[in-house]
């Protein structure tokens, strides 16, 4: 993106756009695959599945209250 | 010629400077944009109703909430946008990789669903805010929809950044709608610093208020937006410095802007005025605050909508695409991205056409938007701290130092509690009182 190059006076800086650069080597540029499930993973998602549950029972409760089956 | 800058004739986009600030100036306004864009977009209309309507409700008394929250927003898009660079890769495309197809579908639908319902909701604000200005709505909506797609469909990724910025600096309009409601700016100040509560004390209406903004300020799909966004603009590892501070100047200005239309909301406060959303809220402040305010409040609802909707319907195409393995990038011609280009104009058609439905009971669509975004930001954000810890994927360079997951998870949980309460509130009310 920026280079310096010294003349014999003064430097002078390149600048590219990003759009116009040469592209980089991302990380992970190859297929990796699915996540190793280390503890914290697990734990995480562990903790996720339970939330979603949660909020599933909960939007359960509004529907069958809305429909008058919980009276 | 300027004798620091000249550009190299034979390749567009190169630049020779003489000076090293000079050097990094350029830069920064290069890879300036996303940050900026994806924080002022999140001031969309339904985040002015949340704003103004804090104001009226409770003055000034919520103004040192955006303060914490600016940090928040910071820390959570700072993240996006390394991970962006890190990998070259959407959100959706991460997730779905990472974490396998369950999960990459389950996050993807949420954030089509979500979306696609706030979009609606901003169809409803610009035909709510048009309609007070004399404009039919069969002719607002339609009218901007097509706007709106002309926006993206010309095949240039800068030509569609330039005119959102654009549309973004239009909200420095806020601060003059701010100033003209005549604030008192020592209350402002330090209802600014130092936390306050209302004479009435702490009820169920402030903590729903503050939960509504603090879901208003961190949206789902802004973790998706700004990382396709780093990557579709190809951003260096070089540029991550650049990008933070883009990043940084986003949420100061949104943030600023926030707390401008809780002062506008304020204004209304003090002189009495009842609204039920702010295209109410102008015209009845017209008669005090005059036609600048009226006008302005009117326009700027239109601006954050229009903002809103390309922002979201832009992740919501970049994230398909993302998930397809289809070709999904502005820079590309319609004919070459088809399905990226008709997942956004289904987006907009669709919600413009639904607004245009009589007797919408817009009052369900936000309900949804509040429980699907309950649903959609927590475990958006924890794929984003796990991929964040990936050493596998990102190396020893561009994971979270030990410090960062200390705020991060720090965050997670309080989001996880919000966003849990919010959703109990809106689900089962009763459950409170």
């Amino acid at each position: 993106m920026t280079t310096s190059l010294t003349s014999f006076d003064m430097p002078t800086y390149t600048v590219i756009h990003p759009l116009k650069d040469v592209p980089e080597q991302k990380c992970g540029g190859e297929y990796l695959g699915k996540m190793s499930m280390t503890r914290s993973v697990r734990i995480s998602l562990f903790v996720l599945r339970g939330y979603l549950l949660l909020m599933m029972g909960m939007l359960a409760y509004h529907v069958l209250n809305m429909a008058g089956i919980l009276h | 010629m300027n004798p620091t800058l000249t550009k190299t004739p034979n390749r567009s986009g190169t630049f020779q400077v003489r000076s090293n600030w000079m050097r990094h100036l350029l830069t920064f306004l290069m890879v300036f944009g996303p940050g900026l864009i994806v924080m002022e977009a999140d001031n969309d209309a339904g985040a002015v109703s949340t704003y103004v309507q804090a104001g009226s409700q409770y003055g000034l008394h919520l103004l040192w909430l955006l303060v914490l929250l600016l940090p928040v927003t910071y820390f959570i898009q700072e993240m996006v946008a390394r991970l962006g660079i890190a990998t070259g890769k959407g959100h959706a495309a991460m997730i779905y990789e990472r974490f396998g197809p369950w999960w990459g579908r389950f996050s993807l639908m949420d954030l089509l669903i979500v979306n696609f319902l706030t979009l609606v909701t901003e169809f409803a604000a610009i035909s709510l805010a048009l309609s007070q200005l004399g404009i039919s709505p069969y002719v607002a909506v339609p009218v901007s929809a097509v706007g709106l797609i002309g926006l993206v469909v010309t095949g240039s990724y800068l030509r569609w950044e330039r005119i959102v910025i654009g549309l973004c600096l239009l909200d420095f309009t806020w601060f003059g709608m701010a100033y003209v409601s005549h604030p008192v700016w020592h209350q402002v100040v330090r209802s600014t610093v130092l936390p306050s509560f209302p004479a009435t004390g702490i009820d169920s209406s402030y903590i729903f208020l503050v939960i509504a903004i603090v879901g208003t300020t961190i949206a789902p799909w802004q973790l998706f937006f700004q990382q396709s966004c780093v990557a579709e603009k190809r951003l260096r590892f070089a540029d991550l410095k650049w990008a933070r501070i883009d990043t940084l100047v986003g949420a100061l200005f949104t943030i600023l802007v926030a707390g401008a239309m809780m002062l506008i909301g304020d204004y209304g406060l003090r002189h009495g005025v009842k609204f039920q959303d702010p295209a109410q809220l102008a015209t009845a402040l017209a008669p005090i605050g005059g036609e600048f305010l009226r006008r302005g409040l009117l326009l700027m609802m239109v601006n954050a909508a229009v903002l809103g909707t390309t922002a979201i319907s832009l992740a919501s195409a970049w994230a398909y695409g993302e998930v397809q393995g289809w070709p999904h990038s502005l820079h590309k011609k319609v004919s070459e991205a088809p399905g990226f280009y008709a997942v956004y104009v289904l987006c907009v058609g669709a919600a413009a056409v639904i607004v245009l439905i009589p007797k919408l009971s817009l009052q369900l669509v936000i309900l949804g938007v509040q429980v699907l975004a309950g649903l959609m930001l927590p475990s958006a954000i924890i794929f984003l701290q796990l991929l964040l810890n990936d050493h596998a994927l990102l190396g020893e360079r561009w994971v979270n130092r030990r410090w960062n997951n200390w705020v991060n998870w720090t965050i997670i949980v309080v989001l996880f509690a919000l966003s849990l309460l919010l959703a109990a509130q809106v689900i089962a009310p009763r459950l409170f009182s």
